[in-house]
């Protein structure tokens, strides 16, 4: 739904991205990897349409987002979910949070009365809040204030409430980069789950072995370039490109 | 120690300074606050050539003399002078809103409002644009990434800064109420006699009154008048403060 057509970034002296091509197939994960600084985040955030590319296009279904309006490229944003390598909750409770991509959806008179209806008492969960939060094991915790919640929890929030729009592309930047073992299992199931409803996944990560779990098709970006992606076993197994694989050994180092 | 005032005038005098220095102070508070969210979110959010020196010129007037600003506004408030006329000093704009609709603002309520008005206004636009700015950008990010328009992301940043706006808020309450030198100009200190030597405040404030107490020579009403004045200052800081943590918790 979502692709990058040889897009460019950055400025004449200092690019941070080159000429890169990408593109999100539903039901299906695709992991971004490289080292820190290597213009992952910046990739996500052109593809989330958070602003235009310097060079090449971003196309969703199969225009370039940035000739549309600016009310449907609004409409084309909505379609997307994205999850943040820091912590990005409001201060406020977890249903709020995860329900925050629903609510800016509703027409303004919808909200106010919501609004108004949550000072007198606290407002029912909505279905695909409690599915998205359950999703990520945190259903029990919905009334509980944000602010209270542990790293891991944060992030399986900040998870639950782009799932919860029901996204067709979810993007992840280094969605467990700072998490335990159990938080990064539990994100990586969720991972799985966004897959199995036919979501695609672009999740960018400096950690090969996770990507080998979880993606279908790898990309390894360096200095702003996608020098190699293919199906997941034969990026690691077989890389064409030679700092490909040197990378993938390890003996790149940066 | 409320001897000596509740003696001489009784305990309707004392209520009646209390009531118009609420009066005043909350209305003046509430006008800032409409008027500096406004500002401080086109500042906040702006982008203009200008901002900066506009964001110096309300940080300087955190630290306006409200006897200055008193003076201003009476001779705006005023047509001809203070009393009596001789005092026209010929500026363009003195004595626009000596009446408005019909009504002279001069020595009245509302001219002490106008004052604490211009005197709040930069306290609460300032701390208020500092917790718009303090807020992470990563807020901004998250709902934006959720699908929110751009004026989702403004009120997501500033429901974020809720508590900074409180404490601006404060603030601007904490200027208004304990300032002396601006309403004593424009509102003029009057307490009107009801008969049997009993009086109301009309335009008399705390502080002004303790002004007056103290130049009679009457400390102990004086200092019983700051207690009062201390006691409402406590009293909005502490109801602040609760719901501060009401938000938070």
């Amino acid at each position: 739904m979502i692709e990058a057509d040889a897009v460019g970034f950055g400025y004449d002296d200092d690019r941070v991205l080159r000429n890169v091509s990408l593109r999100a197939t539903p039901g299906e994960t695709f992991a971004l990897i490289g080292p820190s600084g290597t213009g992952k985040t910046t990739l996500l955030r052109l593809l989330a349409l958070f602003e235009p590319p310097d060079a090449g296009t971003v196309r969703a279904a199969g225009t370039d987002a940035w000739s549309l309006s600016n009310g449907r490229r609004v409409a084309t944003r909505r379609r997307i979910g994205m999850v943040f390598q820091n912590r990005s909750l409001f201060s406020t409770s977890v249903a709020h949070n995860a329900g925050y991509g629903l609510a800016v959806r509703r027409s303004w008179p919808d909200r106010a009365r919501r609004w108004l209806r949550g000072l007198v008492g606290r407002p029912p969960l909505e279905e695909s809040v409690a599915d998205a939060l359950e999703t990520v094991g945190l259903r029990e915790a919905a009334h509980r204030p944000a602010r209270s919640l542990s790293a891991g929890e944060a992030q399986r929030v900040a998870f639950a409430r782009a799932l919860a729009t029901e996204p067709d592309v979810l993007l992840l930047d280094e969605p467990t980069s700072n998490l335990d073992p159990r938080n990064t299992a539990l994100i990586e199931e969720a991972v799985a789950a966004a897959r199995e409803r036919d979501i695609a996944v672009v999740v960018a990560t400096h950690d090969m072995q996770q990507a080998r779990r979880i993606a279908d098709r790898v990309g390894v970006m360096l200095d702003g370039t996608l020098i190699e992606q293919g199906p997941t076993e034969t990026v690691f197994g077989d890389p064409d490109d030679e700092r490909a694989r040197k990378f993938i050994d390890g003996e790149l180092v940066y | 120690m409320f001897g000596g005032i509740i003696a001489e005038f009784g305990t309707r005098y004392l209520i009646s300074i209390v009531v118009v220095t609420l009066q005043v102070s909350l209305a003046a508070v509430s006008i800032s606050t409409l008027v500096s969210v406004v500002l401080a979110g086109v500042l906040g959010f702006g982008d203009f050539r200008g901002k900066g020196v506009l964001v110096s010129v309300i940080n300087t007037g955190m630290g306006f003399p409200s006897v200055v600003v008193g003076l201003v506004v009476l001779l705006l408030l005023s047509n001809a002078g203070p009393v009596g006329g001789g005092f026209d000093l010929g500026l363009p704009g003195v004595g626009v809103l000596y009446s408005f609709g019909g009504v002279e603002l001069l020595y009245t309520p509302t001219a002490m409002v106008v004052s604490q008005v211009v005197l709040a206004t930069p306290v609460i636009t300032s701390v208020t644009l500092s917790a718009i700015e303090s807020v992470d950008p990563s807020i901004r990010d998250a709902a934006f990434a959720a699908g929110g328009t751009a004026r989702d992301v403004q009120i997501a940043v500033v429901r974020e800064a809720r508590y900074g706006l409180v404490t601006a808020v404060l603030a601007g309450f904490g200027r208004a109420v304990s300032e002396v030198g601006s309403v004593l100009i424009v509102g003029g200190n009057i307490a009107i006699a009801t008969g049997g030597g009993a009086r109301v405040s009309f335009t008399r404030t705390l502080t002004t009154a303790i002004t007056l107490e103290a130049r009679q020579g009457n400390y102990g009403t004086g200092i019983a008048l700051g207690v009062v004045l201390l006691t409402i200052a406590l009293a909005v800081n502490g109801l602040g403060n609760v719901v501060r943590d009401r938000g938070r918790a």
